[in-house]
């Protein structure tokens, strides 16, 4: 192997340097704030907690919750990604459900909450157009819409992802064999997927148990741990060594959570390479499929069809008739209009300096000469990045950086986006520069280029796609986030999401739908160009 | 002239090369010939400076370079899959290293090479809309441009076919007498060493079982190896040809 360049060293240097003073340690912090007044205390501390019957029942309602949720999220994302890949109806359709199925994950989870509020509420849009409430939205039905709508994107991305991956010739193959249609399926299709599924499973458990968002606002009496940690810390007396401990306590499921998905890997099937194949005709499969995707992609988006009508009507829902005024209003407003700019700023900041890290994390793991236990070092960085949830991230920075200049700057917002939404555009940049031919750093070598001119002569502009899909990644998630934020804004970084948590008390929720609509608006504008500028880019 | 002195390297306990004395002179073209595994590529490597050896000397017109750093050798490759840059064009590679070379050649230098390797009507072309045999020869013009002191080629026929084949050989031969260039070239195909090399290096499990022009290797096998591995592979094809055209004469 050849050896690394100065440069090479010092990236890896400075990443290291971020990851040790942006994760590890303000983790070890938190793990020292629980244990702050002595081993004794601190573990009096943790009994105190464990016997605390608020806390425990709500842990045992976080569990039961993120578990039906996810039960039923991979039940419905399992069905979506069949629809798309093992059916034949039109290929418009399924475009439409692949696209009205993501698009809440350019929202908020938070406006989720009210969404759901103001369609299946008392005076909800689906009940009038129904007549009757369909379902009583505070507390475990509530949630579990909620945690569904939010989970359902993410889950099907994985699984539509694996499907893609899955030799659907076999199908024929086991028809013509003389199989019968569930014998079929369960060989040819659901035992392929066994591991996605799985992962598809834990990974909407683990959204559920760490979202701060849908509690925040549709949670009423039924506590969940995530709204308890919020109490405990920004509650009318703050208890930073209690919300330590459930800090800590909300890491455990999270930490097996991705033992068990590389535990789940094994389950995944490799096929040869293989072309795409013509599906065996099946009108049944292909009606019953077909209208009930399209009914579950009508229903979301008939929850936040409401987000639109809401502020755009004289008041909601007892007169009904047309008016721009709060929209004109909510924009008119500098406050308004300022914690938009400081979203726009953040997820700009976050999305570019995320890119670099996550971007020259990538290339010293891929295009670097170090040694395997120095790349498995970032792989570890990035694995528990992934695992700490986005609150604790935010409690773990406001002990660590509270007695410093960072404290209460956009900095700091900007260093939490970066750290918690490090992983995947890691592994996408990853997966990218692994693919590009390994002997071009030495042929630029050989043509008398630095490392870092061949860099920028042809490693970069040949993942340039990828560079962009990372940005987008990163900016999207930086504008809805609230979760890992919500314990480090201040009234003057304040931005949209921490915003709309603030205008819930105030019952404003024309603003807060405008709010949203205009994060609505900038993500898509954002995702339509990034996938312009990554079409063009890939196909050049 | 290039020498190589008691040259050895191992992976992980294995022995790769053992012992290795080898020496090339200026302007020939050379073949290292063995069966997958036999340590020819890595050999290939350790003359560019890619992967240092572990034991040994290697000696370029008399100077010992074995701690020279690949960059500072001078020495260049192309590689079997060629690792064109996709986001250039045919010139943009073609002229890649100049920028960046003192010794390079001149622009003049340039053109002639060019319309020397027939790509002028290609110039303007993506990468991916060149064919095997087009891009075979923008990455020879690219290694060319950087004026190597030794041209090492890794498989350079592995991917084509027919006739383009043939033709490569041709110019790679042209290519050698035109510059006067050392060539090293890798492959497993006896037919291929035999009929472009002056001489051939015929590699098993990390020794040389025999080094010498192809007239020598023919008809003076130096071990059973040589005789069974090489020599058959090569009689087999002509039987087959001899067959193949007796039975359409008949």
């Amino acid at each position: 192997m050849r050896k690394n360049s100065r440069v090479t060293q010092l990236l890896l240097l400075g990443i290291l340097l971020f990851f040790g003073s942006f994760l590890i340690v303000p983790l070890l912090v938190l793990s020292a704030g629980s244990w702050q007044s002595g081993w004794q205390t601190g573990l009096a501390q943790y009994g105190a907690v464990l016997s605390d019957k608020n806390i425990m029942l709500a842990i045992r309602n976080s569990l039961k919750i993120s578990a039906a949720a996810a039960l039923l999220t991979t039940g419905l994302a399992f069905g979506l990604a069949y629809t798309v890949h093992c059916t034949n109806i039109p290929g418009k359709l399924k475009k439409a459900i692949h696209l009205g199925i993501i698009l809440p994950m350019l929202l908020p989870t938070i406006t989720y909450g009210f969404a759901i509020i103001y369609s299946f509420g008392k005076q909800g849009l689906l009940t009038k157009l129904f007549g009757y409430e369909l379902l009583s939205i505070y507390g475990f039905n509530g949630l579990l819409t909620g945690y569904v709508i939010y989970t359902l994107p993410p889950a099907f991305l994985l699984i539509n992802n694996a499907f893609s991956y899955v030799d659907k010739k076999f199908i024929i193959v086991s028809q013509l064999m003389g199989d019968s249609f569930w014998r079929s399926f369960v060989n040819t299709v659901l035992r392929p997927l066994l591991g996605t599924i799985g992962s598809a499973f834990v990974l909407a458990f683990i959204l559920c148990f760490t979202d701060f968002g849908i509690p925040a606002s549709l949670g009423g009496t039924y506590n969940v741990i995530a709204t308890e940690l919020y109490q405990v810390m920004l509650g009318t007396i703050p208890d930073f060594q209690t919300g330590s401990v459930i800090a800590l306590l909300m890491l455990v499921p999270a930490v097996f959570a991705v033992l068990f998905l590389n535990h789940l890997e094994k389950f995944n099937f490799h096929y040869e390479g293989f072309r795409s194949t013509a599906l065996p005709v099946n009108k049944l499969r292909d009606r019953v499929c077909g209208i009930l995707s399209l009914a579950l992609v009508g229903v979301v988006a008939a929850v936040f069809a409401v987000m639109f009508v809401a502020p755009a009507v004289k008041n909601y829902p007892y007169d009904m008739s047309f008016t721009l005024q709060f929209i004109e209003k909510a924009l008119a407003s500098r406050m308004l209009l300022e914690v938009y700019e400081n979203s726009l700023l953040v997820a700009l900041a976050s999305a570019a300096a995320g890119t670099i890290l996550s971007y020259s994390a990538a290339v010293v793991n891929v295009r670097t000469g170090f040694s395997k236990q120095t790349k498995a070092s970032l792989d570890l960085l990035a694995m528990i990045a992934n695992t700490v949830p986005g609150m604790v991230l935010g409690l773990a920075y406001l002990l660590s950086f509270n007695g410093s200049s960072l404290k209460g700057t956009f900095t700091l917002i900007i260093c939490c986006n970066i750290i918690h939404f490090f992983t995947t555009p890691y592994l996408m940049a990853k997966n990218s520069l692994a693919k590009l031919n390994p002997a071009w750093e030495t042929t630029g070598e050989l043509m008398g280029d630095t490392w870092a001119q061949t860099m920028v002569r042809v490693i970069i502009p040949n993942s340039l796609a990828t560079i962009v899909e990372m940005f987008s990644y990163y900016f999207i998630n930086a504008m809805v986030t609230i979760s890992a934020i919500i314990f480090l804004v201040t009234a003057k970084t304040a931005v949209v999401t921490s915003k709309i948590k603030e205008l819930q008390h105030f019952a404003s929720f024309n603003e807060i739908f405008v709010l949203s609509i205009l994060i609505l608006m900038t993500n898509v504008a954002v995702k339509l160009l990034s996938d312009f500028w990554y079409q063009k880019l890939a196909t050049r | 002239m290039l020498e190589l002195r008691n040259v050895c390297k191992k992976f992980d306990n294995k022995i790769v090369l053992d012992n290795m004395n080898l020496e090339i002179r200026n302007g020939e073209i050379v073949s290292m010939l063995g069966p997958s595994g036999s340590g020819k590529s890595t050999l290939l490597n350790i003359i560019l400076g890619l992967i240092p050896m572990d034991s040994g000397q290697l000696l370029f017109e008399g100077q010992d370079i074995s701690r020279v750093s690949m960059k500072d050798r001078g020495f260049n490759i192309v590689f079997q899959d060629y690792a064109l840059f996709p986001n250039l064009n045919a010139y943009g590679n073609i002229a890649y290293g100049l920028k960046n070379q003192t010794r390079g050649f001149s622009k003049a230098e340039l053109e002639e090479l060019i319309d020397f390797l027939e790509l002028r009507p290609h110039l303007s072309k993506r990468i991916d809309q060149l064919s095997g045999g087009q891009k075979q020869r923008v990455a020879l013009a690219r290694t060319l441009a950087t004026k190597p002191k030794i041209l090492l080629l890794d498989e350079p026929l592995s991917a084509l076919d027919g006739v383009i084949k043939e033709t490569i050989k041709t110019r790679i031969k042209a290519i050698a007498a035109r510059y006067n260039l050392t060539t090293i070239i890798v492959t497993h195909d006896p037919e291929e060493a035999l009929t472009m090399s002056n001489r051939v290096l015929i590699i098993d499990q990390g020794h040389i079982s025999q080094y010498g022009t192809p007239a020598q290797v023919i008809h003076t096998p130096a071990n059973p190896f040589v005789e069974q591995f090489i020599l058959k592979q090569l009689e087999i094809k002509r039987d087959n040809i001899y067959h193949l055209f007796q039975k359409c004469h008949a």
